[in-house]
């Protein structure tokens, strides 16, 4: 309805004055004088001195005004409609395994972003090794098949699913043997997948083999127990141990447990307690068990056997023949004797050796000092190494006779790793079907007909079975993020079996491996694994005919005792080479040498001298019949007239960062006894050309520096201050600055130097955790490796009873076989008076009042005087963008793998100085966990990557305001020094004392 | 200045017959009103191309990241503090000669300041490059200064050396530059007065509006005073603020008090060095040898001479208090200067600095004009390594020996050294183009006082007596641009 009501502001509208018409035509009661003013004349009037300054101080004023404001706060938007169970900024937890390790995976609004040990596992549940916290990078590798491939091209699932049944139906049909090749699956849902494919192709049989045997320990005590396996070992038990070329903290067996169990006996708890095991290790090349060990023997790898035969002799008052007659062995030998038959019961001899007559003469020896039960547990075995040469030796023979239809390659890459790589193609040509379930077309994958890419274990259903008994499941985290499927789905298919995997896990689980458990499946994906064995092992006798095993052995050392003797060694870093792709791990230096993103030839200074060899030289080195020329790396402790080489190196179709990264040496191996062996009667004679390795670490002495303290555990149990030498105690210090009160939190860290076995995986942690840049081979070798946390490794040279640290003295030394070392960890010790603080110009370094030194990234402009003015050298430049340029595109340059990122930690740009900022996210989390709960922090909330990552439990962070916590404890030790104290820089680090069990003159 | 008659015994300042005040203006503007010689042009070529290879590097760093350089975790500074520091030592001398010896009177200074401040400012200039292209984000340079922002209560850090450097870097090059510019402006103005169409509007505008009249030059004369006297205590500070970059820090063979005398002594060392290579030059190639003549060379060398010295007894009592200290990292910092890696540098800078000027005892060398040219280039070859021993020995071994690296510089290192010398030389030989390289106005002050032409003429009318005018006679014998003839006309009496 339309209003016909009018309203009027007045009686002159009502009546419509022609006065009130007149007025009502402009806008404004009074005309404007706008003409006025831009009229000729009025434009060119003088504006006023004075109106001109007030104009200006109008305007200047106003500026200034709206200057004032603050930068707006922009707020981002979160999900709309938010998926269950995500919130932005709060990780996800998901129980998984890697490698048979219950691990964490936290996961960022559904994406993995790191791997930590599940505190509650059975066995390692304290850190993790290199190679499994930096597998989250793995997820994310753009040198991955994102298909199916048939003869190299990408087809569907369907057309491959086809192709692959046609071909298992007509090796059926024609009676031929199907073969699953693979590394060791302890998984029981493969092996029930790979069951269910036996009973539809009846002819189907699955041989395991690992490019790393352990073949030699698995026959010998199938031949001294009658028992198949190879034990697990508790070296927690141990009070002496004597390891022979067993890299035991390293890659032999399951390293990072060992060192967990290993390390109870030698770290500050352990000696509070007046205790620590003695460790002695006969060696040819240093290994990073070597370096920690309490004695080290240097001995060349044909004399492995003879030291066993002598140790034997020692403890058992028996003379076998056979026995070292190295005089400095010998005196060991006697020694270390004496020790385990003292110990009995609670000593072990192991040995890195693959021959079985070694590892039977270990066995006896062992069974002497009464280690089966407690320390070696053949009851709750692992089975992490089930690989049999023998039996792929058989299969090469089958193929080669044309008898095997199909083969299928699990987790193995023979072209690479076995070291006859053209036996292998032969065979492999006489195979009418091969397909291989490699994520990625490698040596032996793209020599194949078909691949069937796998998923990650990130992104797949399955489960593990490292150890008989312990079950731990794999839950998928994301969902395949390329066309890929997981290797138990595709047999099921191919079985024909349509099973979803899910189904097909929970089912086994619920069938085979919960009853008697009380648990269900829904407790499984909670927990991580349920464990079914004993706590200890039962003890057992071996069965071992000493005399015959020792002339045997004899017979087989003088096949590999030569003029120059060759060891071929897994490394802790890059291990058997399924990992080269992994550019936090190429980066990672070797926990010796410090060398990255390469293998060399390690010599010992002297010997390279009569070679002819010095610095960047390098070397050829042939065995087998077979040679590859590598760079020398000058090693002190290795044996004279040897040469270790690491494998897993030499890669050429692993992807972008691991390809033509080092030289493959496992062509230089054999086949001796049956089983594959590492060491060999080489040659080695000076190449042409110069090499310069990427070293993280140069200068390998400390000085005679007392930046290192070390003492003896006998000096220590008279006073257990001994050698800390705390500057503190005989000097008064004085201060410059006023003090400030930190009230609330002080963060603080203790490290253990005896507990650190240098290992490195603190560094990838570290890494992963705070999105530190990969920076590439050159970039290291122009000493400019962005680690935050670096290992530090010095070696002192004993000769003669003296020991050496100083360059110069060390250029007149004879011999380097006698090496002691110490592992150092450097991070920001957040000093109180931070000489960075005060020399950066624009603040970007400041102190918080939490006793952390904190880097401002957005107000660095990159003077660099900080990195300069630091002591410990431990800040670092952004000398490029790394994370964003094409000459350092290691793995990081791509929107995909950037997806790795931590989002809690911002990316640095060119320019910009970093360091360890004590994971101040991680800090902060547990700040806010904490006041959720409404409550305060707990020893405990926070850990540090790195202190999380290490197995060793060297790193020990907390709150120094709290004296009940863990770290104000550790710090009141009397081992505790600070590194530099006496320049008043006052870092909150303090380091404990290296102490040595060594046998005391 | 003064009308008086100087004493015989003073050897002249200026040489040459015939001089009058229209003289002195003809030569000394010589270059400035023709067409530049064969020499200019081959020498304005080469430091263009070394300008440019100085664009070429700089643009390269800026364009991917300090990363262009050598350097690494361990040495965080090294050819760019190093030339840093080179170039602002060698200014010093610019201002010594300007301010200091204004204040102290010494008249000779006269036709060597012009030139001698003009290196002064374009050495700062090339310095700042420095300060500038070592950052990280050299586009953020201007957080430095405590300028008022909008990100909150951000504001610089007072207790860092590098912002007192920014604030004593560029307070020097600001005094200096009024003080050159101000000394510059009776000279502008005759150029604008013997000058006609465009040249002489611009050279109008540059000259203020210089009237010569009486009040002018008084008030010429007083800033003129008081700037020396700004200046003169920024000849000492510059140098140690520049020198407290190291001496505050905790790194061996930095942490080190004796830094500031030692750094200013330095400083005037190669800067001295740097106005003698120029002159030398200069004067061949201008003939301006009757203005900077021998008496200037040897005194310059006698500075060289005793600051050299200086240096030297500096380096000796860092290498006794080392050892004195008892400092285990200070005592190795010392001995690997010595012996260690770099100990090729640290006898480089040891032959350079401390042996070579001990050369100027002998009075041939330090009145030969090749001898002193080259030694003048050693000097500053030595005063460069110094500073690179300082810096880069220092920091390549510090405390803890898992840390020590090697520095090896790259072509962009080399590049913008290299390329910063000929943007120095650029500036320089536009300046020589365009503006008066030696004070006009200053040195027709002397012509009624110190010159030859003025002291025959006494001796003439015998105002002095006889054995000092042979005292006279045999100082003027180590003069290239004296004749015999000039010392004949000593025997002459009126």
């Amino acid at each position: 309805m339309d209003s016909n009501k009018k309203y009027w502001k007045g009686l002159e509208e009502l009546n419509q004055t022609p006065a009130f018409i007149e007025s009502n035509k402009g806008e404004f009661a009074e005309p404007i004088p706008v003409e006025d003013v831009l009229n000729e004349a009025g434009l060119s009037t003088r504006t006023p001195r004075r109106d001109f300054l007030k104009a200006l101080g109008f305007g200047l004023g106003a500026v200034t005004l709206a200057a004032c404001n603050r930068t707006p706060i922009h707020k981002a938007v979160p999900y709309v409609i938010k998926p269950e169970e995500v919130t932005p900024g709060i990780p996800n937890f998901y129980a998984s395994s890697f490698n048979g390790q219950s691990v964490l995976v936290r996961t960022r609004e559904g994406r993995p972003i790191s791997i930590e040990a599940n505190p509650n596992a059975i066995g390692l549940n304290q850190g993790t090794d290199a190679p499994t916290v930096a597998s989250v990078l793995d997820l994310y590798d753009m040198s991955k098949l994102q298909n199916p491939q048939i003869g190299g091209k990408d087809v569907e699932w369907a057309k491959l699913d086809s192709t692959v049944i046609a071909s298992l139906d007509k090796a059926a049909a024609a009676g031929k043997q199907i073969t699953i090749v693979s590394n060791t699956v302890n998984s029981p849902t493969t092996l029930a997948t790979i069951a269910r494919l036996a009973t539809k192709y009846p002819t189907t049989s699955h041989i395991q083999v690992d490019a790393i045997s352990y073949g030699g320990i698995i026959e010998a005590n199938r031949n001294s127990f009658g028992k198949a396996v190879i034990p697990s070992y508790h070296f927690a038990n141990a009070q002496v141990v004597v390891s022979v070329a067993a890299d035991f903290l390293g890659s032999w067996l399951a390293g990072e447990e060992h060192t967990q169990d290993y390390i109870k006996n030698r770290d500050y708890k352990s000696l509070k307690n007046g205790k620590m095991s003695r460790h002695i290790q006969f060696e040819s090349g240093l290994s990073m068990t070597g370096s920690n060990a309490d004695v080290r023997i240097a001995i060349k790898p044909s004399e492995e056997g003879a030291v066993l035969i002598a140790l034997y002799n020692e403890i058992t008052g028996q003379t076998i023949a056979g026995g070292t007659t190295n005089a400095k062995a010998q005196t060991a030998i006697k020694l270390a004797a004496k020790e385990l038959a003292n110990a009995k019961g609670a000593a072990v001899v192991v040995a890195g050796s693959n021959d079985i007559n070694t590892q039977a003469l270990v066995n006896a020896i062992n069974t002497q000092l009464g280690a089966y039960g407690a320390i070696i547990d053949l009851d709750n075995y692992s089975k992490q190494y089930q690989g049999s040469d023998a039996a792929f030796q058989q299969f090469l023979a089958t193929a080669k006779a044309g008898q095997v239809g199909v083969a299928f390659f699990l987790n193995s890459n023979p072209i690479y790793d076995y070291f006859n790589a053209g036996d292998v193609k032969a065979a492999l040509a006489k195979v009418d079907f091969t397909l291989s379930f490699a994520d990625r077309a490698d040596e032996t994958a793209s020599e194949l007909k078909a691949i069937a890419p796998a998923s990650t274990f990130l992104e797949s259903w399955g489960d593990a079975s490292s150890k008989e008994g312990l079950f731990t499941i794999v839950q998928p985290t994301i969902n395949p993020v390329f066309n890929t499927r997981q290797v138990e789905q595709s047999l099921l298919v191919w079985a024909g079996d349509t099973t979803s995997i899910y189904d097909f896990v929970k089912l086994n689980w619920e069938a085979n491996i919960l009853p008697g458990t009380g648990k269900v499946w829904k407790d499984i994906l909670q927990s991580g694994f349920v464990y079914k064995g004993s706590s200890t092992g039962s003890s057992y006798s071996a069965n071992v005919d000493v005399n015959s095993v020792a002339s045997a052995i004899v017979n087989d050392s003088k096949k590999i005792a030569g003029a120059v003797e060759l060891k071929l060694y897994e490394s802790t870093v890059m291990r058997d080479g399924r990992y080269a792709n992994n550019a936090y791990l190429q980066e990672l230096p070797d926990p010796v040498s410090k060398v990255t993103w390469d293998n060399y030839a390690a010599i010992n200074p002297k010997f390279a001298e009569e070679l002819g060899l010095g610095e960047n030289g390098k070397v050829t080195v042939e065995a087998n019949g077979q040679s590859i020329d590598l760079p020398v790396v000058l090693q002190p402790g290795q044996t004279m007239g040897t040469v270790s080489v690491a494998l897993g190196y030499g890669r050429t179709k692993v992807g972008k960062a691991g390809n033509e990264v080092g030289k493959n040496a496992f062509p230089l191996a054999s086949l001796i006894n049956g089983t594959v062996q590492l060491a060999a009667q080489a040659k080695v004679f000076k190449a042409v050309g110069t090499y310069e390795l990427a070293q993280t670490q140069t200068h390998h002495t400390i000085e005679g520096r007392n930046i290192i303290r070390e003492t003896t555990f006998a000096k220590y149990l008279k006073d257990p201050n001994s050698e800390s030498g705390r500057f503190a105690d005989s000097h008064k210090t004085y201060d410059l600055w006023n003090k400030f009160e930190q009230p609330g939190h002080k963060w603080v860290m203790a490290i253990d130097l005896n507990a650190c076995t240098g290992c490195g995986s603190c560094i990838v942690a570290c890494n992963v955790e705070n999105n530190i840049p990969v920076v590439g081979r050159d970039e290291v070798r122009r000493r400019r490796e962005m680690h935050w946390l670096r290992i530090d490794r010095y070696y002192t040279i004993e000769e003669n009873g003296t020991k050496f640290t100083k360059e110069k003295e060390i250029a007149d030394i004879q011999d380097f076989e006698n090496v002691t070392v110490v592992h150092q960890p450097m991070l920001c010790q957040h000093c109180e008076h931070a000489p960075c603080e005060t020399v950066c110009p624009v603040l970007a370094t400041v102190h918080s009042s939490e006793g952390l030194n904190h880097m401002a990234y957005n107000r660095c402009f990159g003077t660099r005087y900080c990195a300069n003015n630091c002591p410990y050298k431990v800040r670092r430049f952004n000398w490029f963008n790394y994370w964003n340029d094409s000459r350092f595109d290691n793995y990081l340059n791509n929107e995909f793998t950037q997806l790795v990122l931590n989002p809690d930690v911002t990316t640095r740009s060119r320019g910009v100085m970093e360091k360890c900022s004590m994971c101040i996210q991680r800090i902060q989390g547990g700040k806010l966990q904490a006041k959720i709960e409404n409550r305060k922090l707990k020893d405990g909330d926070v850990k540090m990557a790195c202190q999380a990552a290490c197995s060793a439990n060297a790193i020990i962070f907390g709150d120094a305001n709290d004296p009940e916590s863990e770290v104000s404890k550790a710090l009141r030790n009397e081992r505790v020094y600070y590194v530099l104290e006496e320049i008043n820089v006052q870092p909150n680090i303090g380091y404990m004392t290296k102490v040595r069990n060594t046998f005391e003159a | 200045m003064s009308s008086h008659n100087e004493s015989i015994l003073r050897e002249p300042l200026v040489t040459g017959k015939n001089i009058t005040y229209a003289k002195v203006t003809d030569d000394i503007l010589l270059p400035v009103e023709n067409k530049p010689n064969k020499a200019w042009w081959i020498g304005f070529i080469v430091a263009v191309c070394g300008a440019m290879l100085w664009v070429v590097s700089v643009g390269y760093t800026f364009w991917t990241g300090i990363g262009a350089w050598g350097l690494n975790k361990t040495v965080g500074w090294a050819w760019d503090i190093t030339d840093f520091v080179w170039w602002v030592g060698i200014g010093h001398a610019g201002t010594l000669i300007s301010a200091v010896l204004l204040l102290f009177r010494q008249n000779w200074r006269n036709s060597i300041n012009r030139s001698a401040e003009a290196m002064t400012i374009f050495a700062v200039i090339c310095a700042a490059t420095y300060v500038v292209a070592h950052m990280g984000r050299p586009w953020l340079a201007y957080w430095i200064f405590p300028l008022p922002n909008q990100f909150g209560s951000l504001w610089v850090n007072f207790n860092s050396p590098l912002v007192w450097d920014a604030f004593a870097i560029s307070t020097y090059f600001t005094v200096s530059l009024v003080f050159w510019y101000c000394g510059l402006l009776p000279d502008i103005a005759s150029v604008r007065d013997r000058a006609t169409g465009l040249k002489r509007k611009i050279y109008s505008i540059f000259s203020f509006g210089w009237s010569g009249s009486v009040k002018t030059w008084q008030r010429f004369e007083i800033v003129s005073l008081i700037l020396a006297g700004i200046s003169t205590p920024l000849v000492l500070s510059v140098h140690t603020i520049v020198s407290m970059d190291f001496a505050t820090s905790v790194i061996p063979g930095w942490h080190t008090t004796i830094f500031p005398p030692y750094f200013v002594a330095g400083a005037i060392f190669s800067g001295f060095a740097m106005v003698q290579t120029l002159l030398l030059i200069l004067r061949k190639v201008l003939n301006f040898e009757n203005y900077i003549t021998m008496f200037h060379i040897e005194s310059m060398n006698k500075i060289i001479m005793v600051t050299g010295s200086i240096v030297g007894v500096a380096y000796l009592t860092e290498l006794f208090i080392a050892w004195y200290s008892g400092s285990e990292y200070e005592q190795y910092a010392f001995a690997n200067r010595i012996a260690g890696p770099y100990a090729w540098a640290y006898w480089a800078m040891m032959t350079c600095n401390v042996i070579s000027p001990q050369l100027f005892w002998f009075k041939k060398i330090r009145t030969s004009i090749p001898i002193s040219w080259i030694l003048s280039i050693v000097v500053n070859i030595g005063m460069w390594f110094e500073r690179f021993v300082i810096i880069v020995t220092s920091l390549h071994r510090d405390y803890l020996p898992s840390s020590w690296a090697m520095f090896y510089p790259t072509w962009t290192d080399v590049g913008i050294f290299v390329g910063s010398i000929g943007l120095f030389f650029t500036l320089f030989l536009l300046f020589l183009r365009f503006l008066p390289g030696i004070a006009i106005a200053e040195v027709k002050l002397l012509l009624k006082s110190s010159s030859l032409q003025q002291k025959t003429k006494l001796v003439q009318e015998g105002a002095f007596p006889d054995e000092q005018v042979e005292f006279f006679k045999k100082s003027l014998g180590k003069y290239d641009s004296v004749t015999e003839e000039d010392i004949k006309a000593l025997d002459v009496r009126n």
